[in-house]
């Protein structure tokens, strides 16, 4: 009884260790919120041009999903975006800067894909989240009479993302959102490997996600009162 | 008791043990094997035609393209089939009359009423791909570097572009490599097409012969409408 005490102990501490620390920084262009219509759109894009990592996909999307948790700010899915405006949003082609950005909406036909597809600002997310420590080991070994495992792993991760988001329509920048999420992960094996992970992707992408949410929620607010 | 029979007769039988071994053997290979056939869809490019007639030629050996390394671990790639749904699509995209052949047009198929203003012929130069364990990055790539051969109605040599077509995908926790080479051989395709879009008409060879051809469009219609 007294083993079976100290081991769920054991276990409520490691859970409770394996928590993440997220730290969010914002910079507003000025105080007041940003406009968006109810037809209007936004969509967020990942940074994919960089040769060691890329803004994961499912990060994208989960910041999409933060930022229309409620319906009230409409989200264009990247994947549909970069297909409509196909070949100019491949990490080849993307615009790295507001000037290219402005240069490639002289074309008329790109111009008017935005416009169909109401497009009012547009969400850079650079970042990826890394493993940047590991320590411990677990082996695990298997016979006739059976097999299992055993040591004790602990790796830690970060994950560092910067949101810039465009006002398409006075092409300036109206923003930025910086997270850093860092988050140690456990890994105990007595027979069972038991896992203990660290969200750091979904602590940082909560982190960004609601706080990108305020820079146009204010202006719902305020249009409604 | 009879397990132990069932062992015995097992151990005894040198037919089934060899099959037996060639069965780990092939399992054990295979678990080595990355074979990827690539397939997808591409979406139509938005860019303007180019008001041109264009025949693309994909040769068998365009066609069926498959990359195999035997350096280190056995990865073999299949990008024929997808090469020629790109090139398709992308003809179709860029220039206003687009279609395919299999071969060369002869001189006896083109002559005086040349049913196209180029012929292009794509045909790949070189694959490589480069995995995790060799990079020491945590991302699998995929290198293709095509030569578009582009001729004009007479058949004759216009520009011999070479194109370059990247594509690389991260590592994910539990993600096949397979899956991982299929979806950098995707990118790398994807990103072919935004080449050929952005790329065609800045070539300077295909540029002067645009450009020469536009002056002799304009020459025409002019003298045309200053005949009585």
């Amino acid at each position: 009884m007294k083993k079976l005490a100290s081991g769920i102990s054991l276990v409520c501490f490691l859970t409770l260790s394996a928590c993440t620390t997220t730290t969010v920084d914002e910079y507003r262009e000025n105080s007041t919120s940003l406009l968006l219509d109810s037809s209007e759109r936004v969509v967020v894009l990942g940074r994919r041009h960089y040769a060691d990592y890329e803004t994961e996909p499912d990060f994208i999307d989960c910041i999409g999903e933060k930022l229309n948790a409620d319906r009230e700010v409409s989200v264009l899915p990247e994947r549909e975006f970069v297909d409509l405006l196909y070949p100019w949003f491949e990490p080849r082609t993307a615009p790295l800067g507001l000037k290219r950005l402005a240069k490639m909406l002289d074309e008329p036909m790109i111009a008017q894909r935005f416009k169909e597809q109401g497009l009012r600002y547009m969400i850079w997310v650079d970042g990826s989240t890394e493993t940047t420590d590991r320590d411990g080991s677990v082996s695990c070994a298997i016979g006739p009479g059976g097999g299992g495992c055993f040591g004790f792993a602990t790796w830690e991760k970060t994950g560092t993302y910067e949101a810039i988001i465009w006002d398409l329509q006075t092409l300036k920048e109206s923003g930025r959102v910086k997270v850093e999420a860092r988050g140690s992960s456990y890994m105990v094996a007595i027979i069972l490997p038991i896992p203990i992970v660290a969200q750091v992707q979904d602590q940082a992408c909560d982190g960004i996600g609601l706080q990108l949410r305020t820079f146009f929620m204010d202006s719902r607010v305020s249009e409604e009162s | 008791m009879s397990s132990i029979k069932v062992m015995t007769k097992f151990v005894i039988s040198p037919r089934r043990l060899l099959a037996l071994s060639f069965a780990l053997a092939s399992l054990l290979l295979s678990a080595c094997a990355t074979k990827v056939e690539v397939d997808g869809n591409f979406p139509p490019a938005l860019t303007r035609q180019l008001p041109l007639r264009t025949i693309v030629v994909f040769e068998p050996d365009f066609a069926s393209h498959h990359f195999e390394s035997t350096e280190g671990p056995e990865v073999s790639i299949a990008v024929g089939q997808i090469q020629v749904e790109l090139f398709t699509g992308l003809a179709d995209s860029l220039f206003q009359h687009s279609s395919t052949a299999t071969s060369m047009p002869t001189s006896t198929s083109m002559p005086t009423q040349p049913e196209a203003d180029l012929i292009l012929r794509p045909s790949v130069e070189d694959v490589q791909i480069s995995m995790p364990n060799e990079s020491q990055l945590k991302v699998f790539e995929v290198w293709i570097k095509y030569n578009l051969q582009v001729y004009n109605s007479a058949g004759e040599p216009v520009a011999d572009w070479i194109m370059t077509a990247y594509g690389k995908t991260p590592t994910r926790f539990l993600k096949s490599s397979t899956d991982a080479l299929h979806q950098a051989a995707m990118v790398a395709m994807r990103d072919a097409g935004a080449h050929f879009i952005t790329g065609f008409a800045r070539v300077p060879e295909i540029r002067q012969w645009l450009h020469a051809r536009q002056t002799r469009v304009s020459s025409t219609n002019t003298s045309k409408m200053t005949e009585p």
